[in-house]
């Protein structure tokens, strides 16, 4: 038994505490969820959790051991792949733990292979570790994890990085593992972590604000509030089921979940949870991004295909799965990759690069001025503005993403992580550029942090922007959209409008993408209810 | 974003060359070098020649990426064929203009300096393009194992060399996606004075050496969360095959003989 209990914990950095008074228990084959915030203390909980912090006051122990002794019981597992994989080589990363762990060789090596097996990925043995995709590397991360046996996990949103395909593969390979006696702890944003979970905690700064089984989470408005899943139009919809008598670990398939709807006679309040989309708001005159035959290799690969594809007004969704060149296009878009052949064009003018305003994943990472204001000002300056224009387009950049004056002359790096996003956004803005290239910029946020970005990026349109956002959650981006373009392997496989995209599996299944949740209930309810 | 294979590089294949223990890779290279340096008369290096082509073919390194090798150092070994072979001081062998000419041992005393380079640079080929850098390290820290008891941290500089080659594409994937951030917004890195060029690059150094501490941060803590702690691991490279020890054996004769030819 995993036994976290009245644990305090604070950073030497911040002030208030992290963790205050948490107490949590994890049997062997329990599931418990732990949601909340993005800086609510879920984070600082898995490191308690699995004794790599040490909490200031309380006791964690499992299965008798305790302090650093915990990690050899209890796996850890973070979201981002990258920062967890030591070997250059998969077999070799699976090896790591076990060989820590001062076994046998002969033991190290069955240990590894079974891991491989266990997680479904033996054909990757030999590969190298940066050749992977991110979904494969987190089947590695897991494996190398499994392979020293542990009796607990602890997941720390671990799928948040990876596309919906690889998602579910964490997903199902999860389950197994609660099945084979492993207890999970497992922090998330996802409601899908809630429907198969034993027990769910809401944690809220730091303090457990929640305690319950899933369906009295589902059922409670207070609960969802504070993890802040009521953003999520897919947690509303299994919400509406559960209180209406669904078992949760049922919701999480969406054709039982809209037959149950339609047999309660619940299906116009399941559809009325699904929200609506955005009103076609896009004034006259309005920029127009698009790519015409754009090819692009690198080496021998060829990521981009002579690509065709048009933005033309408002919020367009590019889509696919890993690999399918949706980063390549996005670049190309902004310009700032050479074409092996075709062009990118702006309002029918080829790109040039500082044209069209791009933000990768996590845009708060590449800060470096000294004062807030001087790296908001780092694009006016580099376009050569006079000194009283670039004051003039920091105050408008920094007043549109709700930054304070105060906040200018303090070093990026002294903020919050949400803090920085909105300076990096800042920076973003202050060019006022005709069109906008988003890579996966909701990746990582909680349900209200990505609703914000939303709302954000729809003002961008209103203005008359051309916005591109590239995205694994298409489901829930459909809301803002106005166009969606399919990719699959460096081609455009279909592209449609968001209205087609909303409510029919048809555009996802022609290009091999799952289709998202909230889509497939609303097609199914739709026909139901109109049928 | 992969760029172009990098000379020297590993490629991935399944030939005898790429089965052979890396240890006895290395330990043969080694070997080789000697071998090649005490080599003076024509049949050493004759047999010298005849090993390389029969290394290269059984590895399927082409010749002409032994040639992409020798670039770099073309002037270098041209330099040193001319500085043997050319006499401007009379008494040559043949004469080119007065006095400047060419002696005959001149000329087998560079040829055979510049053989001895292609050789190196050949061997080194054939070793690298069929072992993998985490099976070089293993190898050599494998091999330098006895160093341990002179107190040498044998198994953490194996680890640190190991995860410097893990981090250098994750390093490279970061820079590239600073460099295409900072162009859309209007960074021109290939345009104006040097000071200029070299203050836009500390703009994207700043945020690349905050995310690489970053990063060493977390990966500290995942080593550590899988119980590293840089002692008492389980040593990973098995014991040799009798091919393996054959071949071993085979090459030390061979270089052997050619040295005492």
């Amino acid at each position: 038994m995993l036994e976290i209990k009245n644990v305090r914990f604070a950073y030497a950095t911040s002030g208030g505490p992290a963790l205050d008074g948490v107490s949590i228990v994890v049997r062997p084959g329990e599931r418990i969820a732990v949601l909340g915030v993005n800086g609510s203390g879920k984070s600082t909980l898995a490191r308690i959790a699995n004794g790599s912090a040490r909490p200031i006051s309380g006791e964690v122990q499992a299965d008798g051991e305790r302090g650093v002794d915990l990690v050899r019981v209890v796996g850890y597992v973070r979201q981002d792949p990258t920062c967890q994989l030591v070997s250059a080589r998969v077999f070799d990363e699976v090896c790591f733990g076990p060989a820590n762990l001062g076994l046998k060789r002969r033991e190290v090596v069955l240990r590894a292979h079974e891991a491989l097996v266990r997680c479904h990925i033996e054909h990757l043995a030999d590969k190298g570790t940066a050749e992977l995709s991110g979904g494969q590397q987190q089947l590695v991360a897991i494996a190398g994890v499994i392979a020293m046996h542990p009796r607990y996990l602890v997941l720390d949103e671990v799928t948040s990085h990876l596309d919906p395909r690889a998602g579910e593969e964490v997903a199902a390979l999860t389950r197994s593992l609660v099945d084979e006696g492993v207890g999970v702890l497992e922090m998330a944003h996802d409601v899908r972590s809630v429907l198969d979970a034993t027990r769910v905690v809401v944690l809220e700064e730091g303090r457990m604000a929640w305690e319950g089984t899933p369906t009295d989470f589902l059922c409670s408005a207070k609960a969802l509030n504070l993890s802040s899943l009521n953003a999520d139009s897919r947690a509303r919809a299994i919400c509406a089921a559960v209180r209406a008598g669904a078992n949760p670990g049922d919701c999480g398939d969406p054709d039982v979940l809209s037959t149950f709807a339609l047999t309660h006679g619940i299906g116009r309040d399941v559809m009325g949870t699904l929200g609506q989309r955005a009103d076609a708001d896009v004034p006259l005159p309005r920029h127009e991004l698009a790519l015409e035959a754009a090819t692009v290799c690198y080496g021998d690969v060829l990521a981009l295909d002579a690509v065709t594809l048009a933005a033309l007004e408002g919020v367009t969704i590019i889509a696919g799965l890993s690999g399918s060149g949706k980063t390549t296009a996005a670049c190309a878009l902004a310009g700032v990759i050479d074409l092996e052949d075709g062009v990118a064009l702006l309002d029918n003018a080829p790109v040039r690069p500082g044209c069209v305003g791009l933000a990768f994943q996590r845009p708060e990472t590449q800060l470096f001025a000294d004062t807030v204001a001087d790296d908001i000002a780092f694009g006016p300056r580099n376009i050569g503005l006079g000194e009283v224009e670039v004051t003039a387009a920091v105050a408008r950049a920094a007043h549109e993403m709700g930054l304070g004056d105060d906040l200018l002359d303090r070093p990026p790096f002294s903020l919050s992580g949400g803090q920085r996003r909105r300076v990096a956004l800042a920076g973003l803005v202050a060019l006022d550029y005709g069109a906008y290239v988003l890579d996966e910029p909701s990746a990582g946020l909680d349900p209200v942090g990505r609703s914000r970005l939303q709302a954000f990026v729809r003002r961008l349109a209103r203005g008359g922007a051309s916005v591109v956002v590239v995205t694994h959650a298409v489901g829930a981006w459909l809301s803002v959209a106005d166009h969606v373009v399919f990719l699959r392997d460096g081609r455009v496989a279909t592209s449609c409008g968001a209205d087609e995209a909303w409510a029919s599996s048809a555009p996802y299944e022609t290009v091999g993408l799952p289709v998202p949740y909230e889509v497939r209930v609303r097609e199914l309810l739709g026909g139901g209810i109109h049928g | 974003m992969a760029s172009h294979v990098a000379l020297g590089a590993y490629m991935p294949g399944d030939t005898p060359m790429h089965r052979l223990d890396a240890r006895v890779k290395l330990v043969l290279l080694l070997a080789m070098t000697v071998a090649a340096f005490c080599a003076t008369s024509l049949l050493a290096a004759v047999l010298c020649i005849m090993s390389l082509a029969f290394c290269l073919f059984v590895s399927h390194v082409s010749p002409g990426t032994v040639a992409r090798g020798l670039r770099p150092a073309a002037i270098v070994l041209a330099l040193s064929f001319l500085a043997n072979a050319v006499v401007v001081t009379g008494g040559a062998d043949i004469t080119i203009v007065g006095q400047v000419g060419a002696s005959s041992a001149g000329v087998w005393r560079g040829t055979l300096a510049v053989a001895r380079i292609v050789m190196l640079v050949g061997f080194a080929l054939v070793v690298c393009a069929t072992t993998m850098p985490t099976q070089m390290v293993d190898a050599a820290s494998s091999l330098a194992r006895p160093l341990g008891r002179l107190g040498v941290p044998v198994g953490d500089l194996a680890m640190a060399t190991s995860i410097a080659l893990r981090f250098i594409p994750v390093a490279s994937d970061e820079y590239d996606r600073i460099v295409l951030a900072q162009r859309a917004r209007g960074a021109r890195f290939d345009e104006g004075s040097v000071r200029k060029r070299l203050s836009r690059r500390v703009s994207v150094l700043v945020p690349l050496v905050v995310s690489l501490f970053r990063r060493a941060d977390e990966l500290a803590l995942a080593m550590g969360d899988r119980c590293y702690s840089g002692d008492r691991r389980t040593i990973l490279i098995g014991p040799m095959r009798t091919v393996d020890w054959s071949v071993l054996a085979g090459g030390l004769v061979f270089t052997a003989l050619v040295c005492l030819v």
